[in-house]
């Protein structure tokens, strides 16, 4: 570690917004470029920068998770291709889950940089973005793989570029084993684009610093992110709180996995450990355990250093435990694909941290990403589309406030939803209604958000994919308030062929219907104490109805 | 024009000053007046700005106006009570969103939207439905709509509606037909269609403009009623026209038509005056850079001409409106600087005008920019703003020594210095940011400096970013009002297609652009646009089938689809670095109407013998950032500088309303318009 006693605060904090830009610059690069809806509408990525060592020094705003999964990605990366055998200008393209830390169809892609005065090889950049199609065993979605090579084609660390030159052989393997060509090599080249950019932009930045100046500034980023952290988690409550909870089923058996944590506040750790979570699942729910990590260092940060651009030191602190093999390490070939483990999961960590502040934390938001798609031939075009949305859910009531209705859920919240004007015009979907569910925000003195309806109406046949977890277990209520009733998806809803389901690929026919019931959150504190004028505003917004509110709330009927 | 109508002028109302500016169009001859700004009765600081400038209203030809009415109408919730309606089982388009946080609230696992601009219960839902291409899959239920009014009306009280049905862009007769009914059972109820405000497709972006219509619509027509009023009165009988935010003027008819068009007009005056430099200069590449009392606004002028955007985002609310794109970053003289755990930071908490930097005297004891300005000897604290205030040095000296410099263990200097070196790299982050848009280089780029901070600032970013050129205007503090006096009228309008380019024929699109032609030139006449004066502009927004962003190609008379798309992949590539085989896709076809105005006249300065030394006030130390040093530097009466003067750095031209700042590794020329010129000096 370099000197530090040459470096100001105010040299230490210019060197931070240039990292950071340069990471905005890249991201700008790469939404401006990206063939593929998820990455340019939904913003469906995650891009970071890393020194020589390959601690994260900036990152651009997008999937926390992807975010934090990177760190683990460039080490395992980098130490399968051999830090001496990468060179200027080359970039590694990585899916293999275990090293990875995501899903196959998560690519990331590496480029190493390297300071031109010298020729050293000085930081990392790292996109992450996901790819429409990788070949693997069904189009769109995989929901049922039993070990990886049913999930597409794999790269454990493979150059797509060498000294600047297109590896058009690998290319070509992606090309072929893709069921959507073009989106996935214009989604390369986009994210290609955007490494450019931010080498280019590091070139720059290592010119103008200098390289001990540099490297005394990231030292002291690191250190000033360790300290802060530090003093953060001595001001948390310590001791150790276990929670559980079920994900729904493993998309082969409908039984449902049980998961466990245990987080331990004490001396300056905050350690999370997953034994008591069952053992390693025959379907695709197993967690990478980098991706596990990524789940811990979301909470983590959100706790200590919301507000504070990240950087490797702030998660120093930081344990986590998973044995392999479990449902929270996956080891090959377990399979990996339907990743909503992590999201369910984050929300067992704040179930756990509740027990240990419930002043400071939320109740459960609706509790998943209640993800749908449909896959069918567009009869405009003839061409097969896959396009899918995420829907929103309430957020738990917190201490101080009510939860907010219809947001996408915390794991994922600056993603943002496909317009139903986007989502009609490209598949043959109608929707019939999409509207907030009265009374599905839990009760409370502070309130549950309120979750989302939604009916569609399907105009030609095709395969209809519900992705989510967590619809057998209620949203958890904190300190009094109420649960609620849990995520809701109803095929062919008022025929024969009624049922619930969770997770499901789904033959349609043309004029068949589906309706997909979000959970709102839970509440916080008994509904009884819960301010009058607030109920009686709830019932004229329409929230609560006057019903609820009498039997709830207790309104008598002259509040209405 | 009558023959006594020679003068123009231009009022713009910032954060902390009206500004008044008069032209006379025959000479050239150009005033400034200043007044404070009066949030609560805006027109009362308008009217005190007029005054000042004792201009004979009847003499006047143009009066232009740039107002952020409507933007403060919403930043202050102040606007009329708003119902909105929609499809039957949408009720909550406007509530749900996008449904995402903002991205400054990504680890905030407790976030708390804000009150929402139209209530709940103030949102009504009634039958009727298109598809995606617009078919009729659902009749308009007029009974519907009829039940719907009168709840919104008489129960909920609303003074606006805002309609907006699914698909309207495809269709518009669903909407027009429920605003017809609303019309005459409510007459004095306002109501906006979101297919006359944004024909464009996404239904939560077109609800939320059609809402930030209606909201801003009976605020700002008793606004500009009033304004036009007080003007008659004075003796005004030439135009009043309105500042867009894309670009351009219209009249007070239109601009109660359609008030969002207005709301991000607040830097608009200073890039039409940035464009028309980039002509005068032939500076055809400009990076605008407009630094006031608590923010900075970068714009990029490729061409000539400004870079424009199709949307923009009013308080997390999206617009459809064309504006130009400019990056805001909440930085200027009274941002406060504070650190955190051993970190230098800077803003955006800003102490405003009052309490303002402690400097100033007035309460504020929190070190600001201004304050480390001060320390760094680029204000004069007996000649800040022309001497009407003194400042106080030795309490901004205290304030950064205790609160940033025994922090970081700095002295003075080195901490007021250190607060330019973080302001300058947020700057520069957003300035990169609009160059690496548009794939350009930055250094190919001429910076156009003006604020009244601008042009201090200006210097220093150049040389962080190897820009090879920096312009201050005339009177820089004024230069956004000076810039509407060029302002042309300027109407735009949207269509989204969809359609792949292939599949439309060169006579379908030319019709289509006819009709759209037809309804341009209609409002233009309806503002007083003769014919000659009259002209119209042709364009596509086009992409890959597939993609979301879509590049703006302009379109010739005769339609040629095959150059079209060689156009759109000649940007692809230089813009993104590839090309690709895939199908092009039409997302909008856009018609832009102009009104020509006379250009405003600039005068060239009259030459004096001599040197510069003529200008020279007396030396005094100031920073310098090539030598990290305090450093004496010569300090010039911008007014006695003259064509041809050449000053080599460390030097301050000093104008009283703001000072020009020259590093000992830059030198200055002045041009024959009197504009001040800052490059790097040759090396030695």
């Amino acid at each position: 570690m370099a000197a530090r006693t040459d470096i100001d605060g105010a040299t230490v904090e210019v060197v931070q917004s240039y990292l950071t830009a340069a990471a905005h610059e890249m991201r700008a690069t790469l939404i401006r470029t990206a063939f593929n809806p998820v990455i340019y509408e939904v913003l469906d990525f995650g891009i970071s920068i890393y020194d020589a060592a390959m601690d994260l020094i900036a990152e651009a705003p997008g999937l926390t998770f992807f975010l934090g999964a990177n760190d683990y990605s460039v080490r395992k990366v980098m130490a399968h291709v051999g830090p001496e055998n990468v060179e200027p200008g080359d970039i590694i393209l990585s899916n293999y889950p275990y090293w990875n830390a995501a899903h196959t169809y998560d690519a990331t892609l590496l480029a190493p940089v390297f300071d031109p005065s010298d020729g050293r090889l000085f930081a990392y950049l790292c996109i992450r973005a996901h790819w429409m199609d990788l070949g693997a065993k069904d189009p769109g979605y995989v929901l049922d793989s039993t070990d990886m090579h049913q999930e597409g084609v794999v790269f454990p660390g493979t150059k797509v570029f060498r000294r600047g030159q297109s590896n058009d052989e690998i290319i070509d393997l992606i090309r072929f084993n893709s069921r959507m060509p073009d989106l996935v090599i214009g989604d390369l080249n986009a994210q290609v684009a955007a490494l450019r950019t931010g080498e280019r932009r590091l070139h720059e930045i290592v010119a103008k610093f200098t390289r001990p100046r540099l490297d005394a500034a990231i030292a002291t980023i690191m250190d000033h992110g360790e300290r802060t952290t530090a003093a953060a988690l001595a001001n948390l409550p310590q001791g150790s709180w276990t929670a559980s909870d079920i994900i729904d089923d493993d998309g082969i058996s409908d039984d449902p996995v049980a998961m466990q944590v245990t987080v331990t506040i004490e001396g300056g750790v905050f350690e999370v450990d997953f034994a008591g979570s069952a053992a390693a699942t025959r379907g695709p729910v197993n967690m990478p355990f980098g991706s596990t990590l990524a789940m811990c260092k979301v909470v983590f940060k959100s706790l200590t250093s919301p507000n504070r651009p990240s950087n490797a030191g702030q998660t120093r602190a930081l344990k986590v435990k998973a044995e392999p093999g479990t449902l929270f390490h996956a080891v090959y070939p377990a399979p990996t694909f339907t990743l909503w483990t992590g999201i369910v999961g984050l929300e067992l960590i704040h179930k756990a941290l509740a027990q240990a502040m419930p002043d400071r934390m939320a109740a459960s938001s609706g509790g998943d990403v209640p993800g749908f798609m449909m896959i069918g031939t567009h009869p405009d075009t003839g061409q097969m589309f896959a396009i899918s949305n995420n829907d929103p859910v309430g957020w738990g009531a917190t201490p101080r406030h009510d939860g907010a209705s219809a947001l996408i859920h915390l794991s994922e919240s600056i993603v943002r939803n496909t317009p139903l004007e986007v989502l009609e015009t490209k598949t043959t979907m109608l929707i019939e209604r999409a509207e907030l569910r009265p009374d599905s925000g839990g009760a409370g003195q502070y309130r549950g958000g309120l979750g989302l309806h939604r009916d569609i109406r399907f105009l030609t046949d095709g395969e209809f994919l519900t992705v989510m977890k967590k619809t057998k277990s209620p949203p958890w209520a904190l300190e009094g308030g109420r649960e609620t009733d849990p995520n809701t998806v109803i095929l062919f809803p008022g025929t024969a062929r009624e049922r619930r389901v969770s997770t499901k690929r789904t033959a349609v026919a043309a004029g068949d219907r589906v309706t997909l019931l979000t959970a709102g959150g839970g509440g916080y504190g008994d509904p009884a104490k819960r301010d009058r004028q607030r109920v009686r505003e709830d019932v004229a917004e329409g929230y609560v109805s006057a019903d609820a509110a009498r039997t709830v709330y207790g309104a008598s009927p002259d509040d209405g | 024009m009558a023959a006594d109508q020679d003068l123009r002028m231009a009022v713009d109302i910032g954060g902390t000053f009206v500004d008044a500016v008069e032209l006379d169009m025959t000479t050239g001859a150009f005033r400034l007046a200043k007044a404070p700004t009066t949030p609560g009765e805006p027109w009362r600081g308008v009217s005190d700005a007029i005054a000042k400038l004792a201009t004979d209203l009847a003499r006047l030809e143009v009066f232009i106006h740039g107002t952020t009415l409507g933007l403060n109408a919403v930043l202050e919730r102040r606007g009329a009570v708003t119902g909105i309606i929609t499809n039957d089982g949408f009720r909550d388009i406007f509530l749900i969103g996008r449904g995402n946080v903002p991205d400054d609230h990504m680890y905030d696992f407790q976030y708390e939207p804000p009150e929402p601009l139209v209530k709940r219960r103030r949102i009504a839902g009634v039958g009727c439905r298109l598809d995606y291409k617009g078919r009729e899959l659902e009749p308009l239920d007029e009974n519907g709509v009829r039940a719907a009014a009168r709840h919104l009306v008489e129960e909920q009280g609303v003074e606006a509606i805002a309609i907006c049905f699914l698909f309207s862009f495809r269709d518009p007769a669903h909407e027009q037909r429920a605003a017809e009914i609303i019309r005459a059972q409510y007459p004095e109820v306002k109501v906006s269609i979101s297919s006359d405000i944004a024909r464009e497709h996404r239904e939560y972006e077109r609800t939320s403009t059609t809402v930030l219509d209606a909201y801003i619509r009976p605020i700002f027509e008793r606004y500009i009623d009033r304004l036009s009023e007080a003007l008659s009165d004075g003796g005004f009988a030439g135009r009043f026209l309105v500042m867009r935010s894309g670009g351009g003027a219209m009249t007070t008819a239109a601009a109660k038509a359609s008030p969002t068009q207005t709301v991000l007009s607040g830097p608009a005056g200073g890039i039409i005056g940035a464009a028309f430099m980039a002509d005068l200069l032939d500076r055809h590449d400009l990076i605008s850079f407009d630094v006031g009392g608590t923010s900075l606004d970068v714009c990029l002028i490729e061409n000539a001409q400004p870079v424009t955007a199709h949307e923009a985002e009013l308080e997390h609310y999206p617009l459809l409106i064309p504006t130009y794109d400019i990056r805001t970053i909440g930085a200027g003289g009274g941002s406060i600087a504070w650190t955190d755990e051993g970190l230098l930071k800077v803003g955006p908490q800003s102490a405003g005008a009052e309490p303002g930097p402690i400097c100033y005297g007035r309460g504020g004891e929190r070190p600001t920019v201004t304050d480390a300005a001060l320390i760094l000897g680029y204000v004069d604290p007996d000649r800040f703003l022309e001497g009407q205030m003194t400042l106080d040095v030795a309490a901004a000296r205290s304030g950064i020594e205790r609160w940033i410099g025994a922090e970081l263990g700095m002295n003075v200097e080195a901490a007021a210095a250190g607060i330019y070196d973080v302001l300058l790299a947020r700057t520069v982050g957003a300035a990169r940011q609009v160059t690496v848009e548009r794939s350009r280089d930055p250094a190919t780029f001429s910076l156009l400096a003006f604020g009244g901070a601008g042009p201090l600032l200006a210097p220093l970013v150049a040389r962080d970013m190897g820009i090879r050129e920096v312009i201050v205007p005339i009177v820089p503090s004024g230069f956004s009002a000076w810039g509407m006096l060029g302002a042309d009228i300027v109407n735009d309008y949207a269509r989204t297609d969809l359609r792949l380019l292939d599949d439309v024929s060169a006579d379908d699109l030319e019709s289509l652009f006819a009709a759209m032609e037809a309804d341009a030139r209609a409002s233009l006449t309806d503002q007083g646009i003769g014919a000659d004066n009259a002209a119209t502009e042709r364009q596509l927004e086009l992409r890959y089938m597939g993609q979301e962003h879509a590049l703006t190609v302009a379109v010739g008379s005769a339609i040629d689809r095959a150059a079209l798309r060689q156009v759109f992949e000649e940007l692809h590539e230089a813009r993104y670095g590839h090309a690709m085989e895939a199908p092009v896709q039409i997302l909008n076809v856009r018609v832009r109407g102009l009104g020509i105005g006379r250009s405003p006249t600039v005068a060239e300065v009259e030459r004096a013998d001599g040197g510069p030394e003529r200008a020279l006030i007396n030396q005094r130390p100031a920073y310098c950032f090539a030598r990290r040093a305090m450093t004496p530097f010569a300090v010039y009466d911008r007014a006695r500088l003259a064509p041809d003067d050449r000053i080599d750095g460390p030097a301050m031209v000093d104008e009283g309303t703001s000072v020009t700042v020259i590093q000992s590794d830059q030198r200055l020329e002045v041009n024959r318009y009197g504009h001040l010129l800052v490059t790097a000096a040759e090396r030695a």
